[in-house]
């Protein structure tokens, strides 16, 4: 990782919402939109900073799970806390931020939380992932590159990869402290006994830096090699679990694998999607009934990334459009 | 007393290795005693482990028996690396290729991975009680195969033909290797331990009371199956037990502990012939 890189991460996490409260208000006054009721991004300064100052306990240590106060937000547990906290204590008036729930921006959950970071910071918003700077999702990684001046926050519902072979948390700390991931291995080594391959479909553990184990949230394996090398700062945060942690850029992800059963992701190159006619990204299946009722129904694909696809769909259209005339 | 065997190719040596439960006082050395008992009447302190002496020689297995209470087991798990010591040394030499001893090391200065590693590799243990050493939500093939996991095995193919030859070789049926250990015997889960403790290739065998509870024959063919590994495999064995018959089978050497001190060693015959100390006497009287 590049020196200048890191140099601005750090600053961003170390000053980042330093500015006093009424700063942040006029700031906001600007802008519009934001309910003066609210402390800025809802949370107090405080606590806002022992996030941040966890945040980079996190990037020093990438992979290892640290503790937090995860603080009560008036939305409940399970439901993106974590994800919400981390976006909040790192957004500053001048961020552009987008928030997607399934690659969805629209879905329920995105929306309200997108109008939860409105009503408190009155921020701008936007769907299109080139344009943000910090960007919220839960289940997914958007499709198009990320660089390395945006910061991605993923919401984790379950922190520990270990919880599902050592369900004491006393144990499990000392196993990630000692690198002792032997159980981790036999329930994959297991997995491919009884099902003939490995039956994870998301939460795919990883070796981080060839140190830590790591949960990938509920990402599908697609977006888990992704996270390899990439460019941009990866902040994972589980409210009801209490955890933090953080993938810096350009850090080395290993998924659990077996020389005769290698990793592999979903994606079926012979699949499309049938609004923007792409084959190289992760897709979402539908049954579609048909409309007459001898008619059987049938599956069909669309982009998961729903701001991605629209993208892609408007330059399609773009393209047509131009050589019609 | 006589203090270690001084053989020169062992291969696990404890010196003056100590432990105690509890915060200890300075009176905690001249209370307890084999005699006085191992609980200091004035901080309560446990002395489950005093100055303990022992060396294990490449080959043979050397026998610990003593009542309850005796320190054995917690010794064990010192060996064991599990339980801090707190004091003393135990040293460990490699014999490398050709029979070329190397220079020893103390397992007691090294960090806590290296503990853990050196413990996944180099040595195996056999419990009493079969859940300590198992995982039952595993299935008896992932159990035995979890040392070869940890040892970087990392092809499933070769880790199952390897996890069905530690089976054959402690005469489990591989049929079952996918069966959860649930569905097994006492003694057959004895076997499916063997075989895990096997996996690594240890260098040291640690036997943890592994025929108690079971009943007699199955008793004789978990002893009959522990002496042909040692006889084909030239396995070095620290065997824990109370049972004076076991260690007259088995075991080579014998250590008697009685409140945490060793109160006689020597060969086993000569113990179980001639025992010096009147709680060895009492012990022998007792089984015979």
């Amino acid at each position: 990782m590049s020196d200048d890189v890191i140099g601005q991460l750090l600053q961003r996490l170390t000053t980042s919402q330093t500015q006093t409260e009424a700063g942040a208000t006029l700031a906001q006054a600007a802008q519009g939109g934001r309910e003066p009721l609210y402390n800025f991004a809802f949370i107090d300064e405080d606590s806002k900073r022992e996030v941040r100052r966890k945040l980079l306990k996190g990037v020093a240590l990438p992979g290892h799970l640290v503790p937090f106060a995860s603080r009560d937000l008036p939305i409940a547990r399970g439901w993106g806390t974590g994800g919400l906290q981390v976006t909040l204590a790192l957004v500053e008036p001048r961020d552009v931020i987008k928030v997607i729930d399934q690659g969805d921006d629209d879905s329920v959950n995105a929306v309200n939380l997108r109008r939860l970071i409105q009503k408190t910071t009155g921020i701008a918003f936007t769907t299109d992932t080139t344009r943000a700077t910090v960007l919220q999702s839960r289940h997914r990684i958007p499709e198009e590159r990320l660089r390395a001046d945006q910061i991605l926050v993923l919401q984790v519902p379950m922190a520990d990869p270990l919880r599902w072979v050592e369900p004491n948390i006393e144990r499990a700390t000392e196993m990630h402290a000692e690198a002792d991931y032997g159980h981790m291995w036999v329930y994959m080594y297991e997995s491919v006994v009884r099902s003939g391959d490995m039956n994870i479909a998301s939460e795919y553990p990883v070796i981080v830096e060839k140190r830590y184990m790591m949960d990938t949230t509920p990402i599908p394996r697609y977006d888990v090699g992704r996270l390899h090398m990439a460019e941009m700062l990866t902040l994972f945060g589980a409210g009801r679990e209490k955890r933090v942690y953080a993938v810096p850029p350009y850090t080395h992800i290993v998924p659990l694998e077996f020389e005769d059963y290698p990793f592999t992701t979903e994606h079926d190159p012979s699949k499309h999607c049938d609004k923007c006619g792409a084959n190289d990204t992760y897709l979402t299946s539908y049954f579609v009934e048909s409309p007459t009722p001898e008619g059987a129904g049938c599956w069909t694909y669309l982009c998961s990334d729903t701001s991605y696809c629209e993208k892609r769909t408007r330059v399609r259209g773009q393209r047509v459009t131009m050589e019609a005339s | 007393m006589e203090t270690q065997a001084t053989a020169k190719d062992w291969v696990i040596e404890g010196r003056n290795l100590r432990k105690r439960y509890g915060h200890g006082c300075p009176m905690c050395v001249s209370l307890t005693g084999p005699e006085q008992g191992n609980r200091c009447p004035v901080c309560g302190s446990i002395t489950a482990c005093a100055d303990i002496n022992f060396a294990l020689t490449k080959g043979e297995i050397l026998g610990i028996v003593g009542e309850s209470g005796s320190g054995k087991s917690t010794l064990m798990q010192v060996v064991n690396l599990a339980l801090p010591a707190d004091g003393g040394e135990l040293w460990y030499r490699e014999m490398g290729a050709m029979e070329q001893e190397q220079s020893p090391v103390n397992l007691l200065a090294l960090d806590k991975y290296a503990r853990r590693t050196f413990r996944n590799q180099r040595l195996g243990i056999v419990y009493q009680r079969p859940e300590l050493g198992l995982n039952m939500n595993f299935s008896v093939g992932g159990n035995v195969a979890e040392k070869l996991l940890l040892a970087d095995w990392r092809n499933v193919g070769r880790i199952r033909q390897r996890t069905s030859e530690l089976m054959g070789l402690t005469e489990l049926p591989t049929a079952r290797i996918d069966d959860e250990p649930r569905m097994f015997s006492g003694g057959m889960l004895q076997r499916v331990q063997i075989s895990k403790a096997l996996s690594s290739n240890p260098a040291v065998l640690l036997l943890d009371e592994v025929t108690s509870g079971l009943d007699l024959s199955v008793q004789a063919k978990v002893l009959d199956l522990i002496r042909r590994i040692q006889w084909e495999l030239k396995m070095t064995m620290l065997l824990v037990s109370h049972d004076l018959g076991v260690i007259k089978q088995l075991a080579g050497r014998t250590i008697v502990m009685k409140s945490g001190y060793i109160v006689e060693q020597g060969l086993t015959d000569q113990i179980l012939e001639d025992p010096q100390h009147p709680y060895t006497q009492l012990l022998v009287s007792s089984a015979l």
